[in-house]
Formats: structure tokens, C-alpha cells, sequence
């Protein structure tokens, strides 16, 4: 199973200054790359290296894979139903799924309390991949090597299809969710929905979109972006988790800030890569960045200090975790250790 | 797209909105110079000329059966309507980035007569509960109306470049916006549902969520529009079909306003499940005497081309059943539908009282 994905899949990247960003790539594919090697000696927690990551995310990506299934069956209208499946059952790393769930069970919570909020945070990112590739927006005829939904369905078909998606995610929270207080899941769809309106994923979109021929994109435009496009969804992954399973306040706002750090380093080491690593090792086309003059960490930091700023954001993130139980922590850990240290 | 948007029809329809009630003078904003009764797409197309004016000093009264103070219904909807107004207003702040919101904004304060609303309001009402719990939700409902709208103008869809006499969404602000700001009228919808209803217990707030949900997706209002866009062109569309049709596209999201209200409201199942009923007959009963004033009302009377559904052999109740037929099913519907009331208190089912018979009298 491909779990190490390449970052940069063909999701349109219209490369002109401070151009559109494309979907950030742990979390969306569409080329299938060669898995390095997670585990080497320089691994630099022990603790987590006993961890088995690569079994953990295919056991969390199988159960997942399992829930979604069963919550979109194929049933009439079944042309909308085909859209919706076909993008959501495209195969994917589940990693907010993941995410969900992890937060969930760190702080004392079950899986299968979470799995409906999982689901959820997936119908929504696939939702929003659905919309992002329509011709009115990146017009991608491909994702993950196959047709995009509109593509094969039909724009309407796919517009639809991603508002079903949106709604759903909603109702299976609502109910389906299991062994937490009303309360909980009330405040957990708040903070769902809030991490993907316009303060959240659409606003990273539409900053995005206002972004294109800018001549200048400066760090904090940049960093808005990435925020809101990547790194909201992901936080709202993680708090729906934290929330559902009970966590305190403090708690919460930890994990809230984990996600952060981690979303963000995201792209700051998507961008590194596109600047250092061979086109070979990457799997797709290297220094496309610079070639199509993109905004990019290293082009307003240098590659150096860009560096530095990941490590920076992966401590700040690891530093949130120290506050819970070390094994608990450990799949978290690990995602965070993953983002970092990837190669490609 | 075969559009069947009965109650944006019968809103069109509904005179108050139109003309000045020759007893009351109405607020400004009803008669705001850029209202047009221009809405979606019905099955057939509804101009705004010669209407007659239906609903009068009288009309606008509807007497309790206490007969003490007759409801008036024309001050009652647009009491409503400006709450709700003011409300979606501040709910839907411009904040950053404020491109998204203005977007929002442009087409959820474009004027409506926030009928959805004006059903969760009263449905609240009418179990015992405080407008102040349906707000919210009523805010919802209409968000939910409203990025529909948006969606449904684009050019892959109904292809729309004016609503309500104003230019649509994604052709002020691109597609791509509309598109946006239709996902980010959707999410609001719940998070303001989730976040600001005050004073009722989270079970029902959560059962509120879990019903508007259900029936804004696939088993509700997104699969009209699928089975509507599936029939574009098809002039033989049967009965069932277009049931279909109108049930999840205009009927389901009118269900869900007031059975959000009722739940919020503190309804037993019992009452839940009767106003449930009352949705489901005045949403069946718009769409019957729809094609009855087609087939009955010149063309002057009803403003727009009469024996249309004729001419065009279009499916339709009074084809179907006969014309006497089709007006003793409207009556039977009308009937059923209060009688789902009785078990209320007059003076608070007094409202949708008034509204089932304003649908089932109304002239054009």
C-alpha cells in the first residue's frame, strides 16, 4: 500500500506568482510513489520507532475504509450516489480519519465513538476536492490518475454530489455518533463546520483565488492560505476527535495547536522538496516551484531558514503532546515525525 | 432543468408582497423597488402582470375559532420576515476575508419573503416554545434555501443570470465564488443551528441538525434536483415522477422548517409527527391548485399564460383526475392538513391555520 504519497499530485497548480496552491498532497494523490524508508537509523525518538506506524495507518485506513462504505450505499437516485462514491471510495491515506481517531483515543475516548466524525471529516475533504476540481475552479481532469468526478458524471451531477457529501458528513455525526454527551457532539459539528466555512477551508480558497497573478505574496498572505486551505480541516479533524472523546479544555486547545503546527509544516516541507530533491526521488517534475516563480517558503526564506521553520513548527507541535500519555501520544507522534522527515 | 419550485411560486403569488394591502401599509422593504416576483423557475413561467388583488383587508384575517382577535396574517408574516432579516444579518457578518462574505450576503439578503423561516417560527410557536429557539434554526433553513439557489443558477446547472430581477451569484462574483459560497452558506447553516440556539436541550438541537441534514441530502432536496435535471426535456414525465420531484426539491426542505421548529420548540413525537403531516399536505396542496388556477384562470386573472400545462400536454392533477376532482383534492388536502392542528391551541395554529387556507383560496 502506497502510504507515503507524493506531495505534489497532478491537482492544478497554476504556477504564476503567489499563484493557486494545489491540494495539499500527504492528503490527496493521484501518482503512486516508491514508500521510503520510515524507520532508519536516524529516527530521532526511539520511543516512536518502536511504534508501528505503517501498521497503525493501514489499520486505521481499513476500518475507515469499511465505515465510509457503509454509510453511502448505492441506493436511488443512483447516478448521485455513484458520484459520491466514486470520489469518496477513490482510495486515499484516510490520514484525517486517522488523525480523528487518534485525538479521539489519546485522551481516553474509543474508535468507534469517533468513526462517524472520521467519516465525516473524509466526505467533507472529498467534497471539497470535487468542487476544487471543476472546470470554474482548477479544472483538473485527472486526481489520483482517474477521471474527476465531473469528468465522468457531469458538472451538475458533481456539484451535487459534493453538497450530498457536505450535508451527510453532518447527519452521520448527528446520528450516528456513539458514547459521548449530546453536548460534545453538538460543540464537535460546531467546530466541523466552522473549520470549513469562510473562516475557515473556503476562505483559504477564495484568498487563494484572489491570490492569482499577485506579484507579491508575502509570508503572512502565504501562511493565511495554507492555514486555512490545509490546516483548518486537518484541526478540525483532530478537535472533533479530542471533543468526542472527552477531552478537557486544556486539552483541546493543545490538540487544536498540534494540528496547526503540523498542517502547516505540511507545506513548508512540500516546498522544501520541490527545491531540493530530484525529480526521480520525488516522483514527479522537481524545481517546478521556481520554474513557474511560485510564492514559496524557501523563495522568501531561503531553503536554510524554511528548514529550520519545519523543525521549528514539528517541535512546537510535538511540545503540545508531551502533556499526554507517551503511548497514547505515540500515533500522533509519529504522523508529526512522518510530515517532517519525509522525502518525498 | 424542469425547476419545480412551488413555494418560491406561490410566495411569487402571494399578494401581500406585491401590492400595497389596501388597510395596512406594509413595511418598506416588501415593497423595496428591486423586488421582482420573479423566482425560480416553476413549471411554468409566472409574470407579475395584472394580478388581481387577492388578498384584501378581509382576506388577510383569518378568524380563531375563539373569534375574539382575527389573526392577521399579512401583519404576522412580515413581522416574521423582518426578524428574520435582521437576524440573518448579523449572523452573516462580513468578516475576512471579506470577498466569501459578500458573496453570502449578495444573495442571502437579496430579499425573499423567508417563508422556511416564517414555518419553523410557527411550528415552534405552536407546541408551546419561544420564537428565540427557532431563530437560529429559521436562519438556517434559509441559509440552506438560499445556497441551493446559488448552486441551481450556475452554468452547469440551470445556467441563470438573473434572480429576482438582480444578477445571479457566480455572475457577479465568478463561478468559482459561487460555488464557495454556496459550500460556506451550507456549513454556517449548521454551525449557527449547533452553536446559537439557546434555551432548548442538546438532544433536540442534535435531532434538529440530524433532520435538516437529512433532508437537504440525497434522500431529500439534492435528490429532486438530480431526478429534475435527469428530466430536462422530457415532456412525458409521469405523475409519480414529478411527485417525486416536487416532494424533495420544494416539499422536503418546507418538512424539515417546521419539524425544526416543532423539535426546538419542545413537541412531543406525537405533535412532531402531526406537523409533519401539515408539511407534507400544503407542500402537495401548492403544487394541486397550481395546475388547477392553470387550467380554471384567464390569462389576465393569473398574470401569465393560462392553459399552459395544455397547451404543452404537461402531466398535471386536473389531466389526471378531471378538473372537479382535481379542486375536491385540494379541499381534501386543505382539510387534512388543519386537521392535523386541531390538537392545538387555536390562537398559536393560527398562523399556518391561515397559511393552508391562503394556498388552498388563493386566486393565482
Amino acid at each position: 500500500m502506497s502510504l507515503l504519497v507524493n506531495p505534489l499530485a497532478t491537482t492544478c497548480v497554476k504556477d504564476v506568482h503567489g499563484g493557486r496552491r494545489s491540494r495539499s498532497g500527504l492528503l490527496s494523490t493521484s501518482v503512486k510513489t516508491r514508500i521510503s524508508a520510515v524507520y532508519t537509523k536516524e529516527d530521532k525518538n526511539p520511543t516512536w520507532a518502536a511504534f508501528d506506524f505503517k501498521r497503525y495507518m493501514v489499520k486505521k485506513a481499513d476500518s475507515v475504509n469499511k465505515a465510509l462504505e457503509a454509510v453511502v450505499q448505492m441506493k436511488e437516485p443512483l447516478k448521485i450516489h455513484e458520484s459520491m462514491r466514486y470520489s469518496l471510495l477513490a482510495g486515499g491515506k484516510r490520514v484525517r480519519p486517522m488523525l480523528c481517531i487518534a485525538a479521539c483515543e489519546l485522551v481516553g475516548g474509543e474508535e468507534s465513538t469517533a468513526m462517524p466524525a472520521a467519516c465525516a471529516v473524509e466526505m467533507i475533504h472529498t467534497m471539497s476536492l470535487m468542487h476544487d476540481d471543476l472546470p470554474c475552479m482548477d479544472n483538473d481532469d485527472l486526481r489520483r490518475g482517474k477521471p474527476t468526478n465531473h469528468k465522468v458524471f457531469g458538472e451538475d451531477v458533481a456539484v451535487l454530489a459534493g453538497d450530498a457529501l457536505l450535508s451527510l458528513a453532518f447527519e452521520h455525526v448527528a446520528v450516528a455518533t456513539r458514547g459521548s454527551a449530546p453536548e460534545r457532539i453538538l460543540r464537535a459539528l460546531g467546530e466541523l463546520a466552522k473549520s470549513i466555512g469562510a473562516e475557515g477551508l473556503v476562505a483559504g480558497q477564495v484568498v487563494d483565488i484572489c491570490s492569482e497573478g499577485m506579484a507579491e505574496v508575502g509570508l503572512d498572505h502565504l501562511e493565511f492560505i495554507h492555514l486555512h486551505k490545509t490546516a483548518a480541516l486537518l484541526q478540525g479533524s483532530v478537535v472533533m476527535g479530542a471533543i468526542l472523546g472527552g477531552a478537557k479544555e486544556e486539552e483541546v486547545e493543545r490538540l487544536r495547536k498540534f494540528a496547526k503546527c503540523i498542517g502547516l509544516m505540511f507545506q513548508v516541507v512540500d516546498d522544501i522538496l520541490d527545491v531540493t530533491k530530484s525529480s526521480h526521488e520525488l516522483g514527479k517534475t522537481a524545481g517546478k516551484d521556481l520554474v513557474a516563480d511560485k510564492t514559496t517558503y524557501p523563495k522568501l526564506l531561503g531553503v536554510q531558514k524554511s528548514k529550520e521553520f519545519a523543525d521549528d513548527l514539528n517541535r512546537e507541535a510535538q511540545e503540545q503532546l508531551l502533556h499526554f500519555d507517551s503511548h497514547k501520544a505515540a500515533p500522533l507522534i509519529a504522523i508529526a515525525n512522518y510530515i517532517a522527515y519525509r522525502n518525498n | 432543468m424542469r425547476s419545480m419550485n412551488l413555494v418560491d411560486a406561490w410566495v411569487q403569488n402571494l399578494s401581500i408582497f406585491k401590492q400595497p394591502c389596501p388597510s395596512k401599509s406594509l413595511v418598506g422593504f416588501i415593497h423595496h423597488p428591486r423586488f421582482e416576483p420573479v423566482f425560480l423557475k416553476s413549471r411554468r413561467r409566472i409574470s407579475s402582470h395584472g394580478v388581481s388583488a387577492v388578498l384584501t383587508g378581509e382576506e388577510a384575517r383569518v378568524s380563531t375559532q375563539r373569534d375574539d382577535a382575527p389573526f392577521n396574517f399579512n401583519a404576522y408574516v412580515v413581522e416574521k420576515a423582518n426578524h428574520v432579516n435582521k437576524a440573518l444579518d448579523d449572523a452573516v457578518a462580513v468578516r475576512n476575508p471579506p470577498m466569501i462574505h459578500d458573496a453570502m450576503r449578495y444573495s442571502l439578503l437579496a430579499g425573499g419573503k423567508r417563508v422556511r423561516p416564517m414555518l419553523c417560527i410557527a411550528a415552534c410557536e405552536i407546541v408551546g416554545g419561544p420564537q428565540s429557539a427557532a431563530i437560529p434554526a429559521a436562519c438556517a433553513v434559509e441559509m440552506i434555501h438560499t445556497m441551493s439557489l446559488i448552486h441551481d443558477d450556475l452554468p452547469c446547472m440551470d445556467n441563470d443570470d438573473l434572480r429576482r430581477g438582480k444578477p445571479t451569484n457566480h455572475k457577479v462574483f465568478g463561478e468559482d465564488v459561487a460555488v464557495l459560497a454556496g459550500d460556506a452558506l451550507l456549513a454556517f447553516a449548521f454551525e449557527f443551528m449547533a452553536t446559537a440556539t439557546t434555551g432548548v436541550a442538546p438532544e433536540r438541537i442534535l435531532a434538529a441538525v440530524g433532520e435538516l441534514a437529512k433532508a437537504i441530502g440525497t434522500e431529500g432536496l439534492v435528490a429532486g434536483q438530480v431526478v429534475d435535471l435527469n428530466c430536462t426535456g422530457d415532456a412525458n414525465v409521469g405523475l409519480d415522477t414529478l411527485e417525486f420531484i416536487h416532494i424533495h426539491k420544494t416539499a422536503a426542505l418546507l418538512e424539515a422548517s417546521v419539524v425544526l421548529g416543532a423539535i426546538l420548540g419542545g413537541g412531543s413525537s406525537d405533535q412532531i409527527e402531526k406537523l409533519r403531516t401539515f408539511a407534507r399536505k400544503i407542500g402537495l396542496l401548492f403544487q394541486v391548485v397550481d395546475d388547477i388556477l392553470d387550467v380554471t384562470k384567464s390569462s389576465e386573472e393569473l398574470g401569465k399564460t393560462a392553459g399552459k400545462d395544455l397547451a404543452v400536454d404537461k402531466t398535471t392533477y386536473p389531466k389526471l383526475l378531471g378538473l372537479d376532482k382535481a379542486v375536491e383534492f385540494a379541499e381534501k388536502l386543505n382539510e387534512e392538513a388543519k386537521a392535523q392542528l386541531a390538537g392545538f391551541d387555536p390562537s398559536k395554529a393560527a398562523p399556518l391555520t391561515a397559511l393552508a387556507d391562503y394556498i388552498a383560496h388563493r386566486q393565482n
